[in-house]
């Protein structure tokens, strides 16, 4: 569960209402893949990752890159139940995609450097505050069924 | 170590902020003690609520202390030695906090540039700060 005050929520939902998911999702998904190059190993089936170019324009960064965001998305709408909304999708990267949780803070951080990128000056102090509260929340969901 | 197309990067970047360094280092800030704000432990001499002016003093002199690192990449532990000093005896900051203010530094730059902020610029940017960021903690112990 992630404590946001009425104004931030007001705020991350309102700036969500404006994010071009698709876009935004690829973005985040390949920045982490670029900036922090390890993290590839999850993706030897994406195809060509072999530069930066490559991997922005790769098209299956673009599409898990949408999947992930929507899942974002539906964390948004159950801020009061984050572990329960992320449940079977942490039992997933745990057992079945090994993937190390840091790698969740990881990708919330490029998010919200992505986010900033996008929104400049209206992405002031207390927003960026809120996203990133709501990307930590969603990572520590992610990793609760971890064992 | 960085390449020389990093290298290249990060001069782009740093000649945008360049005479700017107490807006750009206020703002770091500012965002630091609002998304972080165990930080501000670490800065009671600036009160505990520190006003415009005190941010863009303090921030003014950690971004041209930035401005020193970028002028001297290939000999980043000799330039910051005293800072390095100064952060392990005197001021004793936390290596963990070192990725925060690194985070708010890429969401300040990000937000400023924009569209001209490529993902080269942020994986320079992420391998340079990350790069400071050790040599400030390696006289911890």
């Amino acid at each position: 569960m992630v404590h946001l005050t009425g104004e931030e929520k007001g705020a991350v939902t309102g700036l969500w209402g404006k994010v071009n998911v698709e876009e935004v999702g690829g973005e985040a998904l390949g920045r982490l893949l670029v900036v922090y190059p390890w993290t590839q190993r999850f993706f030897d089936s994406f195809g060509d990752l072999s530069n930066a170019g490559a991997v922005m324009g790769n098209p299956k960064v673009k599409a898990h890159g949408k999947k992930v965001l929507d899942a974002f998305g539906e964390g948004l709408k159950n801020l009061d139940n984050l572990k329960g909304t992320f449940a079977k999708l942490s039992e997933l990267h745990c057992d079945k995609l090994h993937v190390d949780p840091e790698n969740f803070r990881l990708l919330g951080n490029v998010l919200v450097v992505v986010l900033a990128r996008h929104f400049g000056k209206e992405f002031t102090p207390p927003v960026q505050g809120a996203f990133q509260k709501l990307a930590s929340g969603v990572a520590t969901a992610l990793a609760h069924k971890y064992h | 170590m960085l390449s020389a197309e990093e290298q290249a990067h990060i001069a782009q970047v740093w000649d945008l902020i360049a005479g700017h360094e107490a807006p750009f280092g206020a703002e770091l800030l500012l965002r630091l003690f609002t998304v972080y704000p165990s930080t501000k432990l670490y800065f009671q001499h600036l009160g505990a609520f520190p006003d415009e002016v005190q941010l863009l003093s303090h921030g003014q002199r950690m971004l041209q202390a930035v401005g020193v690192a970028v002028r001297h990449l290939d000999n980043l532990r000799a330039a910051l030695r005293p800072l390095a000093d100064l952060h392990a005896h005197v001021l004793r900051v936390d290596p963990a906090n070192f990725p925060l203010l690194i985070q708010c530094f890429q969401v300040v730059l990000a937000s400023h540039l924009q569209g001209e902020f490529t993902v080269e610029m942020q994986a320079a940017w992420d391998k340079f700060l990350t790069g400071v960021a050790i040599v400030l903690t390696e006289q911890h112990r």
